[in-house]
């Protein structure tokens, strides 16, 4: 019997109502599955590779960032396979068509999709595999399939007197039918899912493992450096590499469409080299704006365009003019900076016509956009071998640092490791927007009566469309590149998705408020943007929640029963909600100088509601303690849960009290953790997580736990100081 | 220039330029690559190593400075393949995320131990307030130092931990 994996791939696609896209596109690598005669391994799918020495392989098409995709995916294959998890030896995914996030038609980790997008498939991928390999025992020892069971890597016979290990049976199971709609276990059998159990990373993240991009050592590999322009969009109008060239260890100086390459036999060579270079910029297309200027013009383009309508319900002009009251508030958010504490990187090597790359990217394949972008090669030409990443954030979805280290590998033609210092990676990231929320509600006999939110900013997609668009092409020629870049933006909800990057969490408004009027001015002061952990979500939330506040105290009502009033038609938002103010038990209040602030927030699929007590002592706001819980569906490792939550109230928490990046002349003026910095271990709040046991899907829990602390924690200093705070970051005086 | 120095009890001789940052030094010229550049300024504590003892930050410290010393790093914590009792409790503590900070975190930490029999939680979260976390691991680094001190205290006479 000829067996078509293809076929079976397309089958898992349908019953997951995801995958779909491209296995018969021209020139997407594809992924080869199936049985090897030679070594007697098996492939059944894209994701698991079985070999005769009973070792099991499972290609992890997301990367892991520290949000524990490599632990939590690997935990559904290994619940259907009936393998324990560490027995599972996980391997980052080559480039390929079958291994895109289907909600993005991209190969990248994002939107904390990993659990969501893969629930389905790999538990698929899984029983698919366990039922084939029940089947091949079955068949040996001739007896009903239906009557063996799989466990701990065998397959046991009806009597329980023997058992086959897996590895014994792969030439078998590679002949057996693909099952259509595999069984996927019940829950009351789960072993791994919802268990309490640690991480597969955690000892090689302990004991200093060579796992990450800047890692990567190969032999004869030199070292390069780049100096970008200052100011974004600057060029290089000359430059004197003279003395540069005359330090020890230095290879060789040029130019690339990023700035200049020193390459250097070593990383602090290179690094020196850089200083006594002189490069004169051309700055006549560069940002030329200071600081001011962004809410400035923010405030103009609000003033002079309403904005395009995103939900209308009822009508808020009629409800605005019947009103007995209008509350009105507006909301100032800086631009902020990722701060991964690896700094960006890649390791590069062109020989052969062709190109390897090695590094903590998000996104693979427009990796291999990137560096065909800059080379001769196309991105057929181009292998991207993922590591760990050292923090993603959004972040490492840019892959800039991949250009360069291709750009000068190309040209060098040995490995180069390419490597930015903290003050680059501070200055030449892409920020988080800076964004002006104005805010209007309408109030009649008591009652909220319409809610109006004008958002102002930018949009993520206008700066990621660049080599987003290839990438969803990849046989498209190079030339047309700049043009399906343009052509995927103005066919925004055809070719590419509608951005919500600077609306979501404002147009999903959860309360009950007749009318409704939720805007979007799109206004760009030319900084470049990306996302960052929980994205539109992290400045909606601040002002969502900031507002319904401030209307709850306008109203002479408790914030809790204000938001409670307006959302018992939502349960789950109502659970986390009372659970939240139960376990702060909100209603005893604060000891004496400290306050509580409460916010509720839904994203990502995940319902967050968060209790923050804080207080100002010696001048400094001090948060003491955050009461979150949390429903994210199905729980798939409890502990990764608690973490995610945890570690996004200490980065919200980072953003709301420091984070700030500010321009002068077109420059970034912060440049590493002593101007930009982040909350350290003796500023930390006790952070307790309380989690809805659910049977729901499983949504994501990476960015959720940023966005209700920042309003949350300013909640709790408008309950301290009686004084709202409506620009961030928040201050201890105002 | 030669610079001797001895690194996880090994004596090594490399060849470098005397102001090269020890970093550079463990992670490229002995392929040590758990010590983790992050700042380049001393600020978020990735590269922590120990110098004679004493936890410092490798980005900041010319390798002149080590000539003659004993410097250990995050690979030289266990011992005959035995984890360090830290790396045993950051792993049953599941403290890495990302991980990248997590050597650095280990290295104040195991300082700390080094010279303190029971250390309070302010002694634990004074010694590694100098090492940023962007993953927000705080707390488990806290529970997880604990659980070290409090695993010493069961074993009281039962030599170091």
């Amino acid at each position: 019997m000829t067996l078509n994996r293809r076929d079976f791939l397309k089958v898992t696609a349908g019953a997951s109502g995801g995958l779909v896209f491209s296995l018969s596109l021209p020139g997407c690598a594809g992924v080869q599955t199936g049985y090897d005669e030679k070594s007697g391994d098996w492939k059944p799918d894209a994701w698991l590779e079985l070999t005769t020495d009973d070792k099991v392989y499972f290609t992890l098409a997301r990367v892991e960032m520290g949000q524990g995709t490599y632990t939590g995916l690997t935990t559904l294959i290994a619940e259907e396979l009936e393998v324990a998890p560490a027995g599972i030896q996980p391997r980052f995914a080559p480039v390929a068509s079958e291994y895109r996030n289907p909600l993005y038609k991209l190969q990248l980790t994002g939107g904390s999709t990993s659990m969501a997008t893969s629930w389905q498939p790999l538990r698929v991928a899984g029983a698919s595999a366990r039922i084939m390999l029940i089947r091949a025992a079955a068949s040996v020892w001739e007896v009903n399939p239906e009557e063996c069971r799989a466990a701990d890597g065998r397959v046991v016979h009806p009597d329980g007197s023997r058992s086959l290990p897996y590895g014994k049976l792969v030439e078998l199971a590679a002949k057996q039918m693909v099952p259509d709609d595999p069984a996927l276990k019940p829950r009351e059998e789960w072993q791994y899912i919802g268990k309490k159990r640690g991480r597969l990373d955690a000892e090689a993240k302990s004991t200093g493992a060579p796992i990450y991009g800047i890692d990567v050592e190969l032999e004869g590999m030199v070292y390069a450096v780049v100096s970008r322009p200052p100011r974004y969009g600057g060029r290089v109008r000359s430059f004197d590499d003279s003395a540069a060239r005359t330090m020890p260890g230095v290879l060789d100086i040029f130019e690339i469409e990023r700035g200049i390459a020193v390459v250097a036999d070593k990383y602090w060579r290179a690094r020196k080299a850089q200083d006594a270079l002189s490069i004169e910029w051309d700055n006549s297309d560069a940002l030329a704006l200071s600081d001011e200027q962004v809410f400035t013009s923010y405030h103009k383009a609000a003033d002079e365009d309403r904005g395009e309508s995103e939900r209308s319900e009822g009508d808020y002009n009629d409800a605005v003019e019947s009103a007995e009251w209008v509350v009105e508030a507006s909301y100032e958010q800086p631009y902020l900076a990722h701060a991964t504490l690896e700094p960006m990187n890649a390791t590069a090597w062109y020989r052969d016509s062709a190109i390897d790359v090695w590094a903590p990217t998000q996104a693979p394949d427009l990796g291999r956009i990137a560096a065909a972008r800059v080379t001769d090669l196309s991105p057929d030409d181009v292998t991207i071998h993922t590591t760990f990443l050292g923090g993603g954030f959004g972040r490492r979805l840019t892959n800039d640092y991949i250009e360069e280290a291709s750009a000068v590998a190309f040209r060098v033609g040995k490995p180069v490791k390419l490597i930015w210092s903290r003050e680059e990676d501070t200055r030449h990231d892409l920020y988080r927007p800076a964004m002006l929320h104005r805010m209007q509600a309408s109030v009649s006999g008591g009652q909220l009566t319409g809610w109006h939110h004008q958002i102002v900013g930018p949009q993520i997609l206008d700066w990621y469309v660049r080599n987003a668009a290839p990438a969803q092409y990849p046989w498209a020629p190079k030339f047309l590149y700049n043009t399906l870049g343009r052509v995927g933006l103005m066919a925004e909800g055809i070719a590419t998705p509608k951005d919500h990057s600077a609306i979501e969490g404002a147009i999903e408004y959860p309360y009950r408020v007749p009318n409704l009027d939720i805007r979007h001015t799109h206004t760009d002061p030319g900084v470049p943007v990306s996302w960052w952990r929980s994205v539109g979500f992290s400045h909606n939330g601040f002002a969502v929640e900031t507002f319904m506040d401030e209307l709850a105290y306008e109203l002479g009502q408790d914030p809790y029963q204000f938001r409670r009033s307006l959302i018992d038609h939502e349960p789950r938002h109502l659970e986390v909600l009372d659970r939240a103010v139960r376990l702060s038990q909100w209603h005893d209040g604060a000891q004496e100088g400290r306050a509580r602030g409460i916010a509720l927030f839904r994203s990502f699929g995940t319902y967050v509601a968060q209790v923050v007590e804080a207080s100002v002592e010696a001048g400094e706001i001090r948060v003491h303690k955050v009461v979150c819980a949390v429903d994210c569906g199905q729980v798939v490792n409890p502990d990764i849960v608690r973490d995610q939550i945890e570690g996004g109230v200490i980065f919200g928490l980072t953003a709301a009290l420091y984070g700030n990046i500010t321009f002068r002349d077109g420059q970034v003026q912060q440049s590493n953790f002593h101007d930009y910095p982040l909350m350290r271990h003796d500023q930390r709040p006790d952070v307790v997580v309380d989690i809805v046991d659910s049977e729901e899907s499983p949504t994501g829990v990476g960015e959720p736990g940023v966005p209700p602390v920042i309003p949350a924690l300013g909640n709790a200093l408008f309950a301290l100081t009686g004084r709202r705070q409506r620009r961030l970051p928040l201050k201890a005086q105002v | 220039m030669a610079v001797r120095l001895t690194v996880n009890g090994r004596e090594r001789t490399v060849e470098v330029e005397n102001d090269t940052p020890l970093l550079w030094v463990v992670r490229d010229e002995l392929g040590l690559k758990g010590t983790k550049f992050g700042c380049g300024m001393g600020l978020c504590g990735a590269c922590t190593v120990h110098l004679n003892g004493q936890p410092v930050r490798s980005c900041s410290t010319p390798v002149e400075m080590a000539e003659g010393a004993e410097v250990v790093t995050i690979e030289g914590l266990a011992t005959d393949g035995d984890l360090h009792p830290l790396q045993r409790a950051w792993v049953e503590h599941g403290v890495p995320q990302c991980g990248y900070c997590q050597s650095g975190q280990i290295m104040s930490a195991a300082h700390l131990l080094q010279n303190s029999r029971s250390p309070s939680r302010e002694d634990i979260v004074a010694a590694v307030s100098g090492n940023l976390c962007r993953c927000g691991t705080y707390s488990r680094i806290v529970a997880a130092v604990e659980s070290v001190v409090e695993n010493r205290a069961d074993q009281s006479g039962h030599g170091e931990a």
